[in-house]
């Protein structure tokens, strides 16, 4: 959606995300695998997609062990005991960001899992690392739907070291069902606890969209009509979607936060 | 949760499950014919106790947007709206009725073992909680956090819980668990000495992810299953209710389940399930609007078509609702006309029993009926159930055998249903397995209750349950 946003804008935007764990994968016009939602992510920008976006893709298989996806070709099949050296996997996020920033005016990052996971506080690349790497401000996103929303934004924000809790500048409350007026009590004392701003609350909405993850397998998902392309269907439900997201979302705040201010 | 539960009870404790209120549109009937979510009639089950209302005083099941019927004590007490619910009744009669029912269960139990809803700090909500911290005050319990690692963000959720909370409220937790663990629990080592050090509540133990064949809780578990060559399609209705009806369906093997929500997809599968809903009319209408109804009569005389509940009100030929009590506008609905019958909503109340009997033609089945309205049918019955006085005729089967409606819930629960709806899929599949669901069930309570007692300290458990708040 912020993609979205900042392609229509006239920026060349691209998606950026360090590290993803998926089994559902593209291939790029010039052979690179990626996580298919970063394709999608692409094409919301208007571009193609490239091996860039996500330098570090993790498909697990069978057992404990996964397959290391490394700027689009296969490294190497990881697992208990056989470990991938972390600075393999951050110097390919360096080069990746670097290349992403040197296509683009504006870099859309997506983290993974928790920012805060303080049992990997040291071995993290998907997260905070990526964004010290970038320098970049960041937007906390909070899934409502399975309870807990604002403890998950708080202790996730809490849980940052002090230099890296600065780089928090906006938070932003997703998949809400109902009236969202409910929520203003817990939004208000959320801003107070952290001093930061509220970007807004996502209503929950049916989208053609491609699953982000394997948590998503089975979630409601809205009727693909006949035979259309499927990229096709998904872009317009991207417009459809952004353009009432912006009832929603405070964009003009979350473009200060982008460029800085 | 009932994993804690058949520990209990396994160690010789009567125990009895709690929860003050709960969401959901999975429900069960009670013997004494009160119905309560079904996730407490399961955690009866592993308590190895009889389900009664009172471990589950208030059910709310979702009907639109903003909208709940609320459920007081099993029986249905008055739709309410979310601003009404809470402040409205949590404040008002809520806390009295979660009050008496816990007194009466403490009084005959040894322990109970009550779980929250959502999350214990939704702090929008503070002053107008029911079913988490105010639950425990009313009952002045000690608390066990629970965070669930598959999602991401453990560690900050339970840190932020926990801080997010008063500091009486925070002196209630005596331990956190994480559960739905996958891969290695010793990768959590640092983050759960951090997490000890900054809250003070020690971590009783990570649960590593188990596959298990306990019924689905909520919406969020409709996802297909089983992987045999009979596809069997659950239309997927917007306010689909009961959904652990098909469960017991891919038990046996050669069965896949899907849910499906396009035409296409109805004409590909080997069987058809209309399953219940809290809102017949508006999936009635949203069938229609995806074309869902004529590719449905479509495959009439071919496939077996089975409507349950609410999916057998669609499959006759009207609906009446003179009063609005089903829908928001009051008037007469078109159904499929699959089957001679016409429902009808006459006065806002519901029918929860538990039922048995014989399907006509032979076997034993055994379910419950929850639902509002009544339908009448020129067709022949599907099951003549047992009654206190007698019998009676339940359900419909078109004069082929292909289409078929009942009001009974659970009706693939035992082999003699399940396998004539499977015999009729074409394929002839045989139940492999032909086990009662039940005891796959038991066999799995006494699985998951064995992972958990493996990795969680359940002396410690027991200790803070004596010890109190």
């Amino acid at each position: 959606m912020l993609c979205r946003h900042f392609a229509l804008k006239g920026m060349r935007t691209s998606p950026f995300k360090a590290q993803n764990l998926s089994l559902n994968s593209y291939v790029t016009s010039t052979g690179e695998e990626i996580g298919i939602s970063q394709a999608y992510q692409a094409w919301a920008c208007g571009a193609e997609p490239h091996w860039s976006m996500n330098p570090v893709l993790l498909k697990p298989h069978r057992g404990q062990g996964m397959q290391i996806v490394l700027k689009g070709r296969p490294l190497m099949d990881a697992g208990p005991g056989r470990p991938v050296p972390r600075e393999v996997l951050m110097d390919a996020v360096r080069e990746a960001y670097g290349v992403a920033a040197g296509r683009s005016d504006m870099v859309v990052l997506e983290g993974s899992g928790g920012a805060a996971e303080i049992n990997l506080a040291e071995r993290d690349i998907a997260n905070m690392a990526t964004a010290e790497m970038a320098d970049a401000p960041v937007v906390l996103v909070g899934d409502i739907e399975r309870g807990g929303v604002f403890a998950g934004l708080y202790g996730t924000f809490m849980l940052l070291p002090p230099e890296r809790r600065r780089r928090v500048k906006a938070f932003i409350i997703n998949r809400f069902r109902g009236d969202a007026s409910i929520l203003g009590p817990g939004i208000e004392r959320l801003e107070e606890l952290t001093g930061v701003p509220c970007a807004g609350v996502l209503p929950f909405a049916q989208l053609r969209m491609p699953a982000e993850d394997s948590l998503d397998m089975g979630r409601d998902r809205a009727p693909m009509p006949g035979s259309e392309d499927v990229r096709h269907v998904w872009m317009e439900s991207l417009d459809e979607l952004y353009r009432r997201s912006r009832d929603h979302l405070d964009y003009p705040l979350l473009e200060r936060v982008a460029a800085g201010e | 949760m009932a994993a804690i539960c058949r520990i209990l009870a396994d160690k010789g404790m009567r125990v009895a499950p709690f929860k003050s209120q709960n969401m959901s549109l999975n429900s069960t009937v009670t013997p004494r014919g009160e119905e309560i979510s079904r996730a407490q009639a399961l955690q009866a089950q592993a308590c190895r106790v009889e389900a009664e209302a009172r471990m589950n005083p208030v059910l709310l099941k979702p009907k639109k947007d903003d909208v709940s019927q609320v459920i007081v004590l099993g029986r249905p007490y008055q739709d309410m709206k979310v601003g009404q619910y809470f402040g409205g009744f949590t404040n008002g009669q809520g806390p009295d009725i979660v009050r008496d029912a816990f007194d009466h269960l403490g009084r005959r139990f040894d322990a109970i073992v009550i779980e929250g809803a959502g999350s214990p700090a939704e702090i929008n909500l503070d002053d107008v909680d029911l079913a988490n911290m105010r639950t425990a005050e009313l009952t002045d319990a000690p608390c066990i956090l629970v965070v669930n690692i598959e999602w991401g963000g453990a560690f900050a959720y339970a840190y932020g819980t926990l801080m997010l909370l008063s500091p009486e409220q925070r002196s209630r937790f005596k331990g956190i668990i994480i559960n739905n663990m996958r891969g290695q629990a010793s990768d959590l080592q640092e983050g759960i000495e951090e997490l000890e050090r900054l809250t003070g509540v020690p971590v009783l133990g990570v649960v590593p992810h188990m596959e298990h064949a306990l019924p689905e809780e909520d919406s969020q578990g409709l996802e297909d299953r089983g992987t045999g060559s009979v596809k069997v399609g659950v239309v997927r209705l917007p306010h689909i209710s009961n959904f652990t009806d098909i469960d017991a369906l891919e038990m046996g093997g050669g069965v896949s389940v899907r849910f499906i929500d396009r035409p296409s997809e109805v004409a590909s599968v080997d069987a058809i399930v209309i399953p219940g809903t809290k809102s017949t009319v508006d999936d009635l209408h949203w069938l229609r609007s995806r074309g869902l109804d004529r590719a449905i009569v479509e495959r009439r005389g071919k496939v077996p078509i089975l409507g349950i509940c609410g999916g057998y009100q669609m499959l006759g030929a009207q609906i009446h609702d003179p009063h609005g009590i089903e829908g928001e506008a009051a008037g007469s609905h078109d159904g499929l006309g699959l089957l001679r019958a016409a429902s009808r909503f006459d006065a806002y109340e519901k029918r929860t029993v538990q039922v048995e009997g014989t399907m006509v033609g032979g076997g034993e089945i055994r379910g419950y009926e929850i639902h509002m309205g009544a339908t009448e049918s020129e067709e022949e019955p599907l099951f003549i159930l047992r009654t206190k006085d007698g019998t009676r005729e339940e359900g419909s089967v078109s004069e082929d055998g292909m289409v078929m409606g009942t009001y009974v819930h659970g009706l693939f629960d035992l082999p003699s249903f399940r396998n004539k709806f499977l015999s009729l899929a074409g394929k002839g599949v045989e139940d492999e397995g032909a086990m009662d669901h039940e005891s796959a069930v038991e066999a799995a309570l006494d699985k998951v209750a064995r992972t958990v007692a493996q990795h969680v300290d359940v002396d410690a458990i027991i200790r803070i349950m004596e010890e109190g708040a």
